[in-house]
């Protein structure tokens, strides 16, 4: 019984350990630890510990810059979940997704949610586009975020662009052929622009190797490194709250 | 060190407040709150939602897979995904270098360099009527143009009541 007894107070002095090595500072009960648990938390350090209320005002922001950031973490990793079955081939590419569809366990609702969310994402960060320019807030001091944020909204269109190909079907490949017919009319370097993107004329296994590659490695990569510069500008040139 | 730094940072805000006099309204009475969990738990309720919305999209809406691909067929009209019909839409009425090149830089660059072409200081929508009345203007031709790249064009890309009315 008294080994018993040693053992679990062992047992739950490890596993106290452990939980206070998790969360430092117990439950937020009041503002002091409320701060100490943002501050030293890797994830929610990317906010600032203390805020106006007026800055965070939902019908401010509309939430719409964290609702494109959680679209693209969804993307990112039904996406992840798509990779384990699809190959990029054009032997492999439509029976992949056909299979997602019918064979695989959630495939279907995966998949789904991966195009619904890629829609979405455009629309939000279109809205958030909109939102920042209503309340002024591209103005000084915040012109390079600007900047940066249309790089952000470029890059959107580019990943749902690059991800249309990935199905093989009949709407990817022509809607990709209508797409980068679009690219051939700059002069001199249209066509070399247009070919570069397919490796060849038409669009065939090349394109879909590259569109595959930017799709799932290149675009994402430079799209969180933006990100980060982006979120970490909101808060050096300070939220821009109210009116 | 610290209050030194401090002192800097303070400086910086006064100074930013005074070069923009109209823009930003006097916030530093406004309630501090600490952003956790208050701010956190917001987040937190708006990425469940929006999970929440897409699974049951998802669930209830198939994505859409067509015939395998297949180079010698070319559907008739090829459109381009939605977010580009309104490119597509223009290419189909003005000339390629145009629509397809001209246009599309002129916006890019038009957006990167507005905070420097938009000299007029202040953010308060009544002060800003010639900016907000071009934007918004700019935003209803462009959801136009995709709503009519979308849903009003047919075969040979030729207007078509038929895709809204039912078949036509
Ligand atoms: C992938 C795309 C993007 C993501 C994930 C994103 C995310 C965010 C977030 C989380 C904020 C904080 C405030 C808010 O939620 O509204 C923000 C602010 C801001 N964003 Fe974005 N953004 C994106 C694209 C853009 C684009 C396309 C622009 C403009 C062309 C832009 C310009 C700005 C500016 C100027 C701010 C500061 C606004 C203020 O302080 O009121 N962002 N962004």
């Amino acid at each position: 019984m008294k080994v018993l007894g040693a053992a679990w107070d062992e047992l739950y002095s490890v596993m106290a350990q452990m939980v206070q090595g998790l969360f430092r500072h117990g439950l937020p009960l009041t503002d002091k630890i409320a701060a100490r648990t943002a501050l030293t938390n890797f994830f929610l350090h990317i906010h600032p510990v203390r805020v106006r209320r007026s800055w965070i005002r939902m019908s401010y922001t509309l939430c719409l810059g964290g609702l494109s950031f959680f679209l693209f973490i969804v993307l990112t990793v039904t996406g992840l979940y798509l990779m384990f079955y699809y190959v990029p081939s054009v032997e492999h590419a439509y029976q992949d997704m056909y299979d997602l569809k019918f064979v695989v366990t959630f495939g279907g609702v995966i998949r789904n949610m991966h195009r619904w969310a890629a829609h979405a994402m455009v629309i939000t960060v279109w809205l958030h586009v909109a939102r920042v320019f209503y309340t002024g807030a591209y103005k000084k001091p915040r012109e390079f975020n600007w900047a940066i944020g249309t790089t952000l909204l470029l890059i959107t269109l580019l990943l749902s662009f690059t991800g249309y190909l990935l199905p093989w079907d009949q709407l990817s490949i022509w809607a990709i052929t209508v797409g980068t017919n679009m690219a051939r009319y700059a002069p001199i370097a249209g066509p070399y622009t247009r070919y570069l993107m397919l490796g060849g004329k038409v669009v065939g296994a090349n394109a879909l190797l590259r569109f595959y590659v930017a799709h799932v490695v290149g675009l994402p990569l430079v799209a969180f490194l933006l990100m980060v510069v982006h979120f970490w500008r909101v808060r050096k040139d300070g939220f821009s709250g109210g009116l | 060190m610290a209050t030194e730094a401090r002192e800097r940072i303070e400086a910086r805000r006064r100074l930013q407040r005074a070069e923009t006099p109209l823009a930003v309204r006097d916030d530093s009475q406004d309630e501090m709150i600490v952003s956790f969990p208050e701010f956190v738990f917001k987040e937190f309720i708006a990425s469940v939602a929006m999970t929440v919305f897409l699974l049951i999209v998802s669930i209830w809406l198939d994505a859409p897979l067509l015939n395998r691909a297949n180079p010698g067929m070319t559907p008739n009209p090829s459109k381009a995904p939605w977010y580009f019909l309104g490119l597509q839409e223009l290419l189909s009425r003005f000339p390629p270098l145009m629509a397809g090149v001209a246009f599309p830089t002129f916006v890019i660059v038009l957006m990167i360099l507005l905070p420097y072409l938009d000299r007029n200081p202040s953010r308060r929508p009544a002060e800003r009527k010639v900016a907000i009345i071009l934007f918004t203007l700019y935003m209803l031709i462009a959801v136009a143009l995709v709503l009519i790249g979308t849903f009003f064009r047919g075969e040979a890309w030729t207007w078509n009541w038929g895709l809204v009315l039912g078949s036509g």
